[in-house]
């Protein structure tokens, strides 16, 4: 699995919709997350990925793909490291 | 009031009433480990401040929501220090929901964070205190015994963290470990603009008679009291930081008839 399959499918799980209706452009609003969804996301999210997501970057996320791609670019980094 | 020499653990320190005993603790000379969660430049900020000041003071991350997390905080500290003096559990998240909305998610994760962590840090400290005594300061709120809009969940959070302070306050006297917890009323703080947001709070149920809104500060006064010698006999008390509000609910309605 991608890390993006990885991420929406761990949105999907907390915020009990089906992953497919989770896009690069939906945002939390779109898919009715509430504030403690979004951080129970982050939160599986660091722990799979074995990073840090601060809040001050995750409040940056304007849409889903803004977070895999937040994702995306800690995890490569870790791999060069 | 001197804690010089003393080492205490502020959870949820970083920021907010954390923060302010974060500080007020240092300026009285114990060294400071700060906990923090979610973010971390506000937690690292306040650490410089407090080194500022001429103690030691470290960051760990631990979501203390999370019992393993909680477990891997407490090996670090008994490796690296082998001893805590103080323990502050003050690190509180919450849903603001009315009644008819919460759900065993709201529910065990605000229970998790405010009540359960108590516990839980409780326990490692105690065994950190072992044969020197300590002292266990928790943060309550108001909500445990009054009812503020959609504070369900917390309230309810808070009513546990009482009745838990009692009973550890009592278990754990043989030990010379005092527990004692300190409910506020609406304090200035970035949580109290996140549940203004949340359509929470109403600044007019927080008019005290005090004439101003608790500040940071105040709660920490009162906290840095019960860490010290002079508070020794104070056991399993929640001391009430709200300006009047609460004794004052009746003058206040009274007010609204002249």
């Amino acid at each position: 699995m991608t890390v993006e399959e990885q991420i929406r499918e761990i949105v999907a799980r907390i915020t009990r919709v089906d992953p497919s209706i989770i896009t690069r452009e939906s945002t939390f609003k779109d898919i009715k997350a509430d504030s403690l969804d979004v951080v129970q996301a982050l939160v599986a999210v660091e722990e799979l990925f074995e990073i840090e997501i601060p809040d001050e970057e995750a409040q940056k996320f304007q849409n889903f793909g803004n977070f895999v791609s937040y994702v995306e670019s800690r995890v490569s980094k870790a791999e060069k490291v | 009031m001197s804690l010089e020499g003393k080492l205490a653990l502020v959870t949820g320190g970083g920021r907010g009433i954390g923060k302010a005993i974060a500080l007020k603790l240092a300026s009285q000379g114990a060294d400071i480990i700060i906990n923090f969660f979610r973010h971390r430049e506000t937690a690292e900020e306040t650490a410089r401040e407090i080194e500022a000041l001429g103690v030691k003071a470290e960051t760990m991350r631990a979501n203390v929501g999370d019992p393993s997390k909680i477990e891997q905080m407490f090996d670090t500290i008994e490796s690296k220090h082998g001893r805590l003096d103080i323990l502050i559990s003050n690190a509180a998240s919450g849903v603001g929901r009315p009644v008819m909305e919460v759900d065993t998610k709201a529910w065990e994760w605000t229970m998790d964070i405010n009540a359960r962590a108590l516990l839980l840090c409780t326990q490692r400290a105690a065994k950190l205190m072992e044969g020197r005594g300590g002292k266990v300061v928790s943060i309550s709120s108001l909500g445990s015994s009054f009812v503020l809009p959609n504070y369900t969940v917390v309230g309810v959070s808070k009513a546990a963290l009482e009745a838990l302070t009692r009973y550890l306050a009592i278990e754990l006297a043989p030990q010379n470990i005092c527990v004692n917890t300190v409910a506020a009323s609406a304090v200035e703080t970035d949580a109290l603009k996140f549940y203004f947001k949340e359509g929470l709070a109403n600044a007019s149920h927080y008019l005290t008679p005090a004439g101003r809104m608790v500040a940071p500060e105040d709660v920490a006064n009162v906290v840095a009291f019960l860490c010290s010698e002079e508070a020794f006999m104070i056991r399993g008390q929640t001391v009430i930081v709200d300006g009047g509000t609460s004794v004052g609910l009746f003058a206040a309605a009274g007010k609204g008839g002249e």
